[in-house]
């Protein structure tokens, strides 16, 4: 009953601002004219033009994700289970990018990679190629931008996953004569390949409903969020934009869900 | 201690907050038409603050459609379709600044639900060292060049009210018919010459020489080259220009309505027509520039072909016109 109690200002927060914004936002996409209309959904799923941009999101979003899960194991594991000198400092400097908000994260691609951008330039200087000029503005741009911001966010998620686990149990299985291929497939993987699941959909869903970054260096790669700014802005069409963020956070509310309970299933059988 | 201070001082810039008298300009863009200007001129002489605004027309015309039910802003500054199409809308009131009878009908609304601060042609505004020797682009045929692939940005005119007027009167320029085919299939091959389109200001991308060719208002690169000093060549392209007049309205329901009528009386007033000129921004009201700051100003000759396009019917084709924009041109 205490508890209950207790929770009583978060669940005054979550209705507050959860559950009336995402109602306020769902009444928007079906009510048309006074009616109720799924018309916003149907163009959605059948016009070309937004059936793209819904998949290139996920597609780039499961991109950076995978990488990002990929490149993140060596730091999480080392933040998680390593002590060496000037640690908070690295950890601190590592992280910085993800307070950087996506405009500025943009802003920094442009000048990094933009058409006269740092690398580009020094690319230049040392082939004589300007191939890479203006990559910010290209795909591989985007994925880098990408990258920059959700590596940092991926290893933390990652490193307070692995901090429960045991390195004994690894040298346990070496000094029982366990080979390192071994030692992998029976021990490490078993116990790690749950977080690595969650820290993959985490990173996912953050990048879903990342805007500030397409806004400056999106070319012509149409994504979601810029869609649902555009449809706003431009067209000033509410029940598309509506429809649009509806359908990003049930995307994102079912990745997130079912990798949840894909997981921890897997933990109760085993 | 420390936070001491600090809440100290939090509370004092709160009390500062509500004692000082605010005007809120949705559109009001420092670097652009010399807003920055303006609005700390405006405060030194008032002591009324108009904090910057960073949305471009389209996104200041979103926001008040948005806040309809209880308006935030007290009046907007657009390019001229849209903020036609804000009043079409119904979020404008009505109000007749002070000079009101001197601008000409076709520069504002007969009932003051708006009307022209300054006016601008579109133009290419080219970082001359950023083009690395290649020549300066003269016209519209020029940039189709692939001499100029990967260096010319325009505004998302979905969201930036001078790339809706640029991408809109493209199809005047190339002469082509309501259907608009002709400014459509020009867009289409300037695409592949496209770095990227804007969807945030780039003037000091243009300036740093990150962008070398900037389809924009004149005034802002003349601004450029005069005031920022830099390389910059601004050119009038030799098919034509559109004429782009912009405009300026009080929101409907506006939060100071006495504060706001007074700012947008002198908005029009000599002082602040002035300073507009000085970012190169027409004046709307005859006033002596000076010799010096005239001078600057491209000459008249240069904007023989401007078309002056029918505010009317670009508000109504406005969203029409994006739409197809954004499926024809940005999606290929």
């Amino acid at each position: 009953m205490r508890g209950l109690l207790l929770s009583l200002p978060l669940a005054l927060m979550i209705g507050l601002l959860l559950l009336y914004p995402l109602t306020t936002l769902f009444w928007g996409s079906v009510a048309s004219a006074g009616a109720i209309s799924i018309h916003s959904y149907i163009e959605l799923f059948r016009d070309d033009y937004y059936r793209t941009a819904l998949l290139h999101s996920f597609l780039l979003s499961a991109v950076v994700a995978f990488i990002s899960t990929f490149l993140c194991l060596a730091p999480a594991w080392l933040f998680a289970n390593e002590e060496f000198a000037g640690k908070r400092l690295v950890r601190a400097l590592y992280t910085l990018p993800m307070s950087f908000s996506g405009i500025i994260v943009g802003f920094l691609a442009v000048i990094m990679l933009g058409r006269i951008g740092v690398v580009p330039q020094l690319f230049e200087k040392a082939t004589g190629s300007n191939y890479l000029s203006g990559s910010a503005y290209q795909l591989v741009g985007l994925v880098l931008a990408y990258l920059y911001f959700e590596i940092p966010r991926a290893t933390l998620t990652l490193e307070s996953a692995l901090r429960k686990f045991d390195p004994q149990l690894s040298l346990a299985a070496r000094s029982l004569g366990a080979g390192i291929t071994q030692r992998i497939r029976l021990v490490i993987l078993p116990l790690i390949w749950r977080p690595l699941v969650s820290t993959f959909a985490v990173t996912l869903t953050v990048s879903l409903g990342s805007f500030g970054v397409a806004l400056i260096i999106s070319k012509r790669f149409s994504l979601l969020p810029l869609e649902i700014y555009r449809a706003i802005t431009g067209y000033g069409n509410k029940s598309m934009m509506a429809a649009m963020a509806i359908t990003l956070v049930l995307l994102a509310f079912i990745i997130n869900y079912s990798v949840r309970n894909w997981t921890l299933g897997a933990t109760e059988k085993a | 201690m420390k936070l001491l201070m600090l809440s100290s001082m939090l509370v004092a810039s709160a009390a500062g907050a509500i004692a000082e008298k605010v005007v809120v300009q949705y559109d009001c863009i420092p670097n652009y038409a010399n807003w920055g200007g303006v609005t700390a001129a405006y405060a030194t002489e008032t002591g009324v603050r108009i904090p910057p605004d960073m949305k471009g027309s389209s996104a200041a015309m979103a926001a008040l459609e948005a806040e309809k039910a209880n308006p935030q802003a007290d009046c907007a500054y657009y390019s001229g379709a849209i903020g036609y199409q804000a009043a079409l809308k119904g979020l404008h009131q009505p109000y007749k600044p002070a000079g009101w009878e001197k601008l000409s009908d076709s520069l504002k609304d007969p009932d003051g639900k708006w009307w022209t601060v300054h006016s601008a042609y579109i133009a290419f505004i080219v970082n001359k060292a950023a083009l690395m020797g290649k020549p300066v682009p003269q016209s519209f045929a020029d940039l189709l060049k692939p001499d100029y692939k990967g260096m010319v940005v325009y505004d998302d005119p979905t969201i930036l009210g001078t790339g809706f007027t640029y991408v809109y009167g493209m199809n005047a320029i190339m002469k082509g018919g309501p259907d608009m085919d002709a400014g459509f299939s020009y867009l289409k091959k300037l695409n592949t010459n496209i770095l990227n389109y804007a969807k945030d200001t780039v003037y000091n991308d243009v300036l740093r020489g990150e962008i070398p060719i900037w389809i924009n208002a004149d005034g802002n690169g003349l601004k450029m080259k005069y005031v920022d000093k830099g390389d910059i060549e601004v050119v009038i392209p030799s098919e034509g220009t559109i004429t782009m007049p912009l405009v300026m309205g009080m929101v409907n329901g506006a939060p100071h309505p006495e504060e706001t009528k007074k700012y947008l009386d002198w908005c029009l007033g000599d002082k602040a027509q002035k300073l507009m000129a000085q970012s190169f921004f027409r004046p709307v009201m005859k006033i002596n520039l000076g010799s010096e700051l005239s001078k600057q100003f491209l000459p008249e000759s240069a904007y023989a072909k401007a078309v002056n396009l029918p505010l009317s019917e670009m508000a109504t084709k406005a969203d029409a016109v994006k739409q197809r924009w954004s499926k024809e041109v940005n999606a290929k």
